[in-house]
């Protein structure tokens, strides 16, 4: 398993990225985004639903996490509680990118550990902007 | 003014969508004023739970479908398969959705359910129809709630 956190990695080396989403599409679509954007990746993994994520987090560190809510099996919200619930987890930065962005919905989010906020339709700016300030270093 | 209010938030919705997520630009024409596609049509569904609850139905020609499918996930057309077209559509209905919800429902949550593949020839019963020209089609947008749906403003007054 490999194992490695902290912000001084994040800034020397390249990113380990994971996104979560049931649709296929938009994960190619999140993958196209972080190519196009000159953040330096070195890997980036992609997982249907929570349990999905939470299978491949036991074997692989991330950097980042990216996820959508409405998922089949265990949603964006369970997904969030259960990073929590894990010390290894918790520091593990999580942007939620998703349709609804109600207000309360955001609030919710927040309170259970989101750290960003994406609302879809968003520009890939937005996504640049929100990895730069939670990876800790600015693009290439 | 319901009617209206819903007629624009469509419109706006699609418009902000197709821009940001597909980089399409639609036309400024009023809805309802162009001719639908005839044949070769898909429609994906998309249910939804809130305050109201209904849900969203996407119409469009499935060469359009396969033109922007291939702009979201920057692939030639011609390299795409029936089923990434299929998912682009759906997400796109999705995103329309929410989009929708987002702008009616800023003060309530509401719960999308997942997109479905839906015969184009079953337009649901008492649903609002907009649609937008989009290249050699237009895309059509009907939207069915169990109760009217009124500004934020108006509802939170109301």
């Amino acid at each position: 398993m490999e194992r490695r956190a902290g912000k001084e990695r994040r800034n020397a080396m390249a990113y380990r990225v994971l996104i979560v989403d049931d649709s296929p599409a938009m994960r190619a679509f999140v993958r196209r985004v972080i190519s196009l954007s000159g953040i330096d990746v070195a890997d980036c993994f992609e997982a249907g639903n929570g349990r999905e994520a939470l299978a491949l987090l036991a074997n692989q560190w991330v950097d980042v996490i990216l996820t959508d809510i409405n998922m089949p099996e265990m949603d964006g919200e369970q997904f969030l509680e259960c990073l929590q619930s894990e010390e290894l987890f918790r520091s593990i930065p999580t942007v939620v990118i998703s349709t609804d962005a109600t207000r309360h919905r955001i609030e919710r989010l927040r309170q259970l550990g989101a750290c960003g906020y994406i609302a879809k339709p968003f520009l890939p700016e937005n996504l640049r902007e929100v990895l730069e300030r939670h990876l800790g270093a600015p693009c290439a | 003014m319901p009617e209206d209010f819903l007629q624009w938030v469509v419109h706006e919705s699609l418009a902000d969508v197709l821009e940001k997520m597909f980089f399409i630009s639609i036309l400024d024409e009023t809805p309802d004023t162009v001719p639908l596609p005839l044949q070769e049509e898909m429609a994906v569904r998309v249910g939804f739970e809130g305050k109201p609850s209904g849900s969203l139905t996407l119409q469009l020609n499935r060469v359009v479908a396969r033109s922007i499918a291939g702009d979201f996930l920057g692939v030639e057309q011609q390299e795409l398969s029936d089923s990434q077209v299929g998912e682009v559509t759906c997400e796109l209905a999705n995103m329309i959705c929410g989009s929708v919800l987002s702008r009616v429902e800023s003060a309530v949550t509401f719960r999308l359910h997942a997109p479905e593949i839906v015969n184009p020839d079953q337009t649901p019963a008492g649903a609002a129809i907009y649609s937008v020209p989009l290249g050699p089609a237009a895309i059509k947008v009907a939207m069915v709630t169990e109760a009217p749906i009124c500004p934020p403003a108006a509802e939170s007054a109301s």
